[in-house]
């Protein structure tokens, strides 16, 4: 687990041996610590812009005692998943656009409003609220489930910006969406319990309908 | 109360008179919740002329670091609410960054506080390097003659006004998206930059 006050040391460590600027977005419980949601993460989850990106970043934690990990571990079999770098029991999961069965889309980036500066070097955007629910129906871990119930019940939820999200996603190519996220916000509601309007599900089921459809008259 | 229940319900500024009105609780206990938070490192206190003690209770007090909006305020007659979470750690920013952060912006009232700065900036080759990176040189230029013309200003660099300057053909660009100004066209003609003020909008500094 890594405190907040451990993270942002962490950071600057990795500012210092960055050898250019580079900017990333924070989408799971980090993000969440930026704002205020928890106290401490087990992953930091970072989204970067390109592959290059990414490599300078690994470059400056190796020296720091991050080594590879298979991310089969905690993946599974899904794909788009990320690089993982572990120390001891902190973890980097390191994305490149590609969030498994998410983009990290150009209307993410531009609600990404929060911005913490490292050093010179790096430029850490951190997700809204809303996007980092998308992610954890990404990524679905243990836990993420939890993560997503504390974001919910501690900030206003505009819940069309997921469905309009959720409808980019599908515009973008990624068409497992729709049936993702109605799943995981059903289990949210059933389980959890958590107040997830009945109006939204249906809007997803109709999306997914609507896919069926088109698939069917295609064939 | 725990101290998550406790930010959510104080987050803002206050005294421990309004602490005690709004949880309905002694002054004592009050003082208590108070250290709770700052314990927590939610709390900044500033003492006030009378000697009370004035509380800014938020989360962002527990990330630190600092910020471009702090050092706006506090170089500047003009102070701002802060719009938007930029936080700097691992390094103090400099006038000339936070100069060209305000620039960045296109906000008014930012890029009008940040005229402050020029009483202090001396470093014009780090200002030109920035300014150059984000293809401002323009905006500074002129924001630098209309410092000029209110408050007293480190002089700019020969060489910084020559490699600044734009040619006759430039385009002029905005600052603010259509504004322009009716006093200080002689400035704008020179810079082929758009000043988005007139001399009413700078009381603060006369």
């Amino acid at each position: 687990m890594i405190s907040i006050e451990e993270q942002q040391k962490l950071f600057v460590e990795i500012s210092r041996r960055l050898n250019k600027e580079i900017t990333v977005y924070a989408i799971g419980g980090t993000a969440m610590m930026f704002l205020g949601i928890k106290d401490s993460t087990l992953d930091i989850d970072l989204v970067f812009e390109t592959e290059r990106d990414k490599e300078v970043f690994k470059e400056a934690i190796q020296p720091l005692g991050y080594s590879n990990m298979d991310s089969a571990v905690v993946y599974g079999g899904k794909s788009n998943t990320p690089e993982m770098m572990k120390r001891g029991d902190e973890r980097f999961d390191l994305f490149v656009i590609n969030v498994i069965d998410f983009i990290f889309s150009d209307t993410m980036r531009q609600r990404a409003e929060q911005i913490h500066q490292f050093g010179t070097n790096l430029i850490l955007k951190v997700a809204d609220p809303h996007d980092i629910i998308l992610m954890k129906c990404a990524t679905d871990r243990l836990k993420d489930r939890d993560d997503a119930k504390k974001i919910i019940e501690s900030r206003k939820i505009d819940w069309q910006i997921i469905v309009d999200e959720a409808k980019k996603q599908i515009k973008l190519g990624k068409t497992n969406t729709a049936w993702a996220l109605g799943y995981f916000l059903e289990d949210l509601k059933n389980d959890l319990k958590i107040e997830v309007p009945q109006k939204i599900l249906d809007e997803l089921f109709k999306i997914l309908e609507s896919q069926v459809e088109k698939r069917d008259k295609s064939i | 109360m725990k101290t998550k229940e406790l930010l959510k319900k104080l987050e803002g500024v206050h005294t421990i008179t309004s602490i005690s009105d709004l949880l309905n609780v002694s002054k004592q206990k009050a003082a208590y919740y108070i250290y709770r938070l700052r314990k927590a490192g939610y709390v900044k206190t500033k003492k006030l002329r009378d000697n009370r003690r004035v509380y800014s209770i938020s989360f962002e007090n527990r990330l630190g670091g600092s910020s471009y909006y702090d050092i706006l305020n506090k170089n500047s007659p003009v102070k701002i609410a802060t719009p938007k979470v930029y936080r700097i750690y691992g390094k103090e920013p400099t006038l000339e960054e936070t100069l060209i952060y305000a620039i960045k912006t296109r906000s008014l009232r930012t890029i009008l506080a940040s005229l402050a700065l020029f009483k202090k900036i001396e470093n014009w080759k780090e200002l030109y390097y920035l300014a150059k990176k984000n293809h401002i040189e323009r905006q500074v230029g002129a924001l630098y003659d209309l410092a000029r013309k209110f408050i007293r200003t480190r002089k700019m660099t020969k060489r910084f006004r020559n490699n600044a300057l734009p040619k006759e053909e430039c385009p002029f660009v905005y600052m603010v998206d259509n504004l322009k100004s009716k006093d200080f066209r002689d400035i704008e003609k020179t810079w082929r930059t758009y000043l988005p003020f007139n001399t009413a909008d700078l009381e603060d500094y006369k």
